[in-house]
Parts: C-alpha cells; structure tokens; sequence
C-alpha cells in the first residue's frame, strides 16, 4: 500500500479561524494510511510547494491530499506546481476548506471542524481507491481533408501547401470556388469575383501537395485525430486515403423564399443571387428597384443575421446607380448592419450616391402590387409615420443562407455537434475554428454566414490550427486538450465481463463506443482518443464493466460512506 | 438532515466556490462530491447513498444545452428523471433527489438552491424511515 501525505493549510489565518486545524492534526495521527502530515501558514507559494514537495519525496508517499482553498482560487496553482516537482497530476486531490467549509460555516466552527475532518476523509478515501488510465501514443499522419473549395477551403489548402503538407481538397461541383462562382462582384472591395477566385485556384493548381478532387462526396470517415480514414468517390473513382486532421469548409446555401412577397408568382421579383446572375451575363440598365432586407431571416424561424445580406443590398444598389444615375433605388430595411469601419464606410457611400432608406417593421411588412408583374410596393415607413407607394419594375429580395441538408450526415460521421440551425458548432467561448471533436476544424460560412473575406480569414485560421496538429510526430490520448481544461483520463472496459448490452455506445456524445465482434460475442470498446471522459458510459452500464480509473465506483462509494462520519475502513 | 451534493466542475463547484468567496452563511449538514460531469453521477451512487443514511441528494449540473460534453448531460437528466420514480416506488420519495441543472452557477443561486432543498427536506420525515 502505498502511503499519503496530508497538508493542511492555515491560509494565514482564514481557515484557522474557523476550522480548529490541530485538533485535526491529531486525529491525522491516527489514521494508518496517512504516513505524512503536517499544518502549514501557506501552500500556494512558490517556495511552499518548493518544500512540500522535497517532504513528500522525504517521507516516501506517493499520493497527497491538499486541505486548503478550493480549484479555482490557487487551487490549480499548487497542483501544477507539485506537478512541475515531479509528482503525477493524478495523485493530487484538493479538499476545499476555506471557501466550502471555513468561510460559509463561520458562523457554527463546531459542525464545521466535523464536516473538515469528513471531507479529508472522503478525499483520503478516494485517493486510495484512485487508479490511472493507461495512455496510448500514435503517430500523427500528416496529411488533411479539406471538405469544400469555396473561397475558405481554398485559402486553407493555400495555407497549408505553402506549409507542406499533403492536401485533399475535396469538392461537391466540377471547379472551384464555390458561391464565389455564382456573384460577380464582392463587397467591399469591389473586386471581380472570378478575379478573386483565380488568385487561389493558381497557386492550388501550381502546387504539386495539394490534389483536388471535383464532384467528390464523401462515402465514410472513421478513425481519430491524427489517423482518420476516408473513403471518396470523385470524378477520378473510388479512393481511400489517411488524414491526420479535417477541415470542413463546406458552406452554406441560399434561402428560397417561396410564399414570400408573392416570390415565384410575380414576374420580376427575385432573390439577390438572380441580380448577381444578371450582373455576370453583363451591365443591368434599369429605371427603378426595390430591395427588401430581411426576407425569411431575423424572424422567430431564423433569428439570426446572416450578415452577409445588406452589404450585398448596398454593393448592388450603389452599382445599379452608377450604370443609370436616374435610376430610382430603394432600400427597406429593418436594420441596416454594417458593422466594421469599411461596411459602414460602404452605407455612408450608398447613401451619397443617392440611394434611398426606408425602414419597415416586421409585423407591417410591404406589400406588392400588381398582377403579372410587379408595378409597385405599399410601404409603411416607421420613422415618418407614413404609408409610401413606390412604383418599380424590378423587386430584390435579401434571402438569408442555410446550413446545407447535408451537415447532418457528414456530422453523423464525425461525431460533431450541428447547433439549433444546422450549422456546424464550435466550441463556444474562445475556440471559433475548433470542434468537440479533436482534429475537425471548421471555418467558413459552415459554422456561420460570412463574407467571402471572412471566410478566407477563417479558412486560413483552420489551417494554421491544423498545422499545430499535424506538426507533431506523434499525438497521445491524455495529451489532447479537453476544452476547457485539460484532459484527465479516459474510460475503460472489462473485456471479459461485458455482455455486449450496448448501452454505452447508444448514449456516447462523442461516440467513441463501439461494439466489436470477439469471439462468439461482441463487447464494447472505447476509443480513447475520442473519449473526453464525460462518464455517460459509466452511469449506464449494467454490471461496471466500463469504468473511469480516475473516478473508480469504489472511490465514489467509499466516499458516501465517509460522508458523514461514520468510521469506515478503506 | 444529512444532504450530499454531486456538484458538476463546470457549473455547481462554480457556484460553490463564489458562494464562499461572497461568505454566504449555509448549514453545515451537507457535503459536496466533486465530479467533472453530472453525467458521471451513476444512478446508483445516488441510491448507495440514500443507503447509507442520507436525508437528500442534489445533482447540480449545467444547463441542458450549455454542456461541455456535448450532449451529456441531455441522457444524464434522463437517468436521473427515471430514478426519481424509482424513488417514489420504493417509498424514499423522488422529491429527495434534486436534479438542478443550470441553476446553480452563481452564488446566491447555489446558496438558494441548497437553502430551499434543506427546507424542502426538513418538511419531510428523517431518514430513518427506511433505514
């Protein structure tokens, strides 16, 4: 049996006050499996942990229990600094007894002296009956998928050709580009979009690391960071091949607002998407528009901005102006966003080039007028306080963009989480580009609507996050960051006593169960790269097969016995 | 009245932690088990508990949605939800476990929610019922 070493800290007084340490100190005394203990002023100082280490190596104990203040005060500082002393991070407990005992019971020191020898107790016991996940080493594949070869695909393949690794760009048509394809111009530098793409697509072409892959759709992916496998058929047949990260750069589509301002009935009212197309075929020479903003977005099915919409209104109008300066151009809006100093750089332009702003409520919509074509819009102005007609032949509708139909099915695939829209989720706060799933990166308008600008910058985001990755030679499962925090363990399973129920594979969140075949029966195994050690696995199992060494049940229940007093050996 | 807390790291410790800082004054009568998730709360530690002598258990975890595992915590509130009627068939009574997801985050919430379940527990009969 291997000994522990119990420190108590008197935080200068704050937990002394309260907690009459000494009298713990002599029932420490006591206990068999405490080979080591001691009442110290302080702990969380650098010289502290300094000499509480060279005791502990002293005495011979190889776990410690810490009564002092809690995680998120220094508690983390003293285990990171025993950690740097050469002592295993699993072999540490924190007893809270400053902000869970001493400072909420100040008021009632006997009951709280009883619940501070408890929960050093309980944190013994767990302690005792504690083991360690066992970590596995791979090595890392350096390679990558790219999903999609829109304009954030792109700059990430460029990215990463230039850093020199090996790329699969992987696209859904036969070119590359993607929405950039289908608009002519884009805000807010007003470059040609083909002349935007064709930056790219040069040096993608140029460089022999990154293959591209037209027509391409994606058959199964399995594996693990650093060692995925991927199965594509493209427009060059069937293959197989092993990448160490993914980056989803898939995109988005536009919104149809079939039903909406008589959409699909009425000639000459279109979505934003037909403008663009006519802007391609050549210059579109027209007396009067009307753009609608919000069409089928900020509503209680989409309540969100797709923010990509009104600087297109504005590019578009401002360019109907400068072909016919007598045109009559109108914008109705809810709310112009423009955020950033070049966007609202861009409205103050449109503005005074002569465009017009109405703004309309949601509930008082316009409304259109005429039977075949349009000849006109009712529009209630908010701000006036009055109904204006408008007489126009030509109606813009600003449609929202969707997530793809099927990010449900690559998300299946990947164990990934969709948010309440469909699109793709990050890892929300502080990590934009990463996803729960170690090594699947994403960027572009696949985890949100953006600009084509914006998405090359997240495109190249992901890419630099990939490198990071794919940098490494190898990659173990107890290294891999589990956001927040670090990872502790992971989940492991009795190969002889699971029946192969399946439970932990139907509630894994993550799903790094699976059932193998062994034998004449199947049992579950865990990938441990996968596993982030949430313990659904555990609570559901039948019989505790699966376990988290970390959090044995042993621990826990040793723990509930210890709770309140009852003296109970290890 | 004995109550033991299986507080999530994310969400119950959280409010824990601030409910000390801020001093605010609780019984002394319950004890807190540190876990990572509230999905690792196994539905029988919960009833090894009651086992053992005590009055209540809380589960605080975060909120649905809001988990760092995904969806952990959806399947974790399911289990829990179904011991409650476990509970109530055996005559412990499903009102004994407190299943508190998102509610205790800050620290007047933690401190509310340990207040008001002491409380609740106090209006009913003492562990002995079934010991």
């Amino acid at each position: 049996m291997s000994g522990i070493a119990v420190f108590l800290c008197r935080c200068f007084g704050e937990i002394n006050r309260v907690i009459d340490l000494d009298s713990l100190q002599k029932k420490l005394e006591q206990d068999h499996s405490v080979v080591f203990f001691d009442v110290v002023e302080s702990i969380c100082l650098a010289d502290d942990i300094k000499e509480a280490a060279s005791r502990i190596r002293k005495s011979g104990a190889e776990k410690i229990v810490i009564g002092g203040c809690s995680h998120l005060a220094r508690g983390t500082v003293v285990i990171d600094g025993l950690v740097r002393e050469g002592m295993k991070r699993s072999a540490i407990r924190l007893v809270d007894l400053r902000e869970a005992c001493a400072w909420i019971h100040a008021d009632d020191p006997a009951n709280a002296v009883q619940k501070a020898w408890d929960l050093i107790r309980m944190e013994i016991a767990a302690l005792y009956h504690r083991r360690e996940s066992d970590n596995v080493t791979i090595s890392v594949c350096p390679e990558v998928m790219i999903v999609g070869a829109g304009p954030a695909g792109l700059s990430a393949a460029r990215t990463l050709g230039r850093l020199g690794f090996k790329v699969h760009l992987l696209e859904r048509g036969s070119n590359p580009g993607g929405m950039l394809n289908l608009i002519s111009h884009v805000y807010p530098s007003d470059e040609k979009a083909q002349e935007k793409i064709k930056l790219y697509v040069h040096e993608v072409e140029k460089n022999p690391l990154i293959h591209f892959y037209p027509k391409a759709k994606i058959k199964s992916i399995t594996g693990f960071t650093g060692d995925f496998k991927v199965q594509v058929s493209s427009a060059a047949g069937e293959e197989m091949f092993r990448v160490g990260a993914v980056i989803l750069a898939s995109g988005a589509r536009v919104w149809l607002p079939h039903g909406l301002y008589r959409y699909g009935k009425l000639k000459n009212v279109i979505t934003q998407m037909e403008v663009e197309r006519q802007f391609l075929k050549g210059p579109l020479t027209i007396t009067s528009a009307v753009f609608i903003q919000c069409v089928g977005a900020r509503n209680n099915e989409r309540p969100y901005c797709a923010t990509m919409c009104c600087p297109s209104s504005l590019k578009n109008a401002v360019r109907i102006r400068d072909e016919n300066p007598d045109a009559r151009v109108f914008i109705l809006h809810r709310d112009i966003m423009t955020p950033g100093s070049t966007l609202e750089a861009y409205y103050r332009n449109a503005l005074a080039k002569g465009v017009q702003f109405i703004r309309f409520e949601e509930t008082n919509s316009p409304e259109m007028l005429g039977d075949e074509r349009v000849e006109g819009v009712d529009v209630y102005d908010v701000i006036n306080g009055i109904k204006i007609k408008l007489d126009t032949d030509l109606v813009v509708l600003s449609t929202p963009l969707v997530p793809n139909d099927d990010n449900v099915k690559l998300a299946g695939m990947l164990g990934l989480q969709l948010d309440r829209y469909g699109f793709f989720s990050e890892i929300y706060p502080l990590h934009p580009l990463e996803t729960r799933v170690d090594g699947v990166f994403i960027c572009g308008s696949a985890r949100w609507p953006v600009s084509s600008d914006h998405a090359m910058m997240q495109g190249e985001g992901a890419a630099v996050k990939a490198a990071a990755l794919l940098g490494r030679e190898t990659v173990s499962a107890l290294s891999l960051s589990r956001i927040p925090g670090e990872k502790f363990g992971h989940a492991s399973v009795n190969a002889e006593t699971c029946t192969g129920c399946g439970n932990c594979v139907a509630v894994c969140p993550f799903d790094a169960c699976r059932l193998q075949k062994m034998g004449r029966k199947s049992i579950s195994r865990v990938n441990k790269f996968r596993c982030k050690a949430c313990g659904n696995c555990v609570s559901v199992c039948p019989n505790g097969t699966v376990q988290l060494p970390e959090h044995d049940y042993r621990a826990v229940g040793a723990m509930i016995k210890r709770a309140f007093g009852e003296e109970s050996a290890l | 009245m004995k109550m033991l807390i299986f507080a999530c790291k994310w969400c119950g410790l959280i409010g824990a932690d601030s409910a000390g800082k801020k001093r605010i004054q609780l019984p002394a009568d319950f004890r807190v088990i540190p876990v990572e998730c509230a999905a690792l709360v196994e539905p029988d530690a919960v009833i090894r508990a009651f086992a053992s002598g005590i009055a209540g258990v809380a589960v605080l975890g975060c909120h649905l949605g809001g988990c760092r595992f995904n969806h952990a915590n959806h399947a974790a509130v399911k289990r829990l939800e179904l011991l409650k009627t476990l509970l109530d068939a055996t005559g412990i009574g499903g009102n004994r476990l407190l299943i508190s997801f998102g509610t205790a985050h800050e620290d007047h919430q933690y401190a509310e929610v340990v207040k008001t379940f002491f409380e609740e527990l106090r209006s009913l009969p003492s562990a002995d019922l079934w010991m």
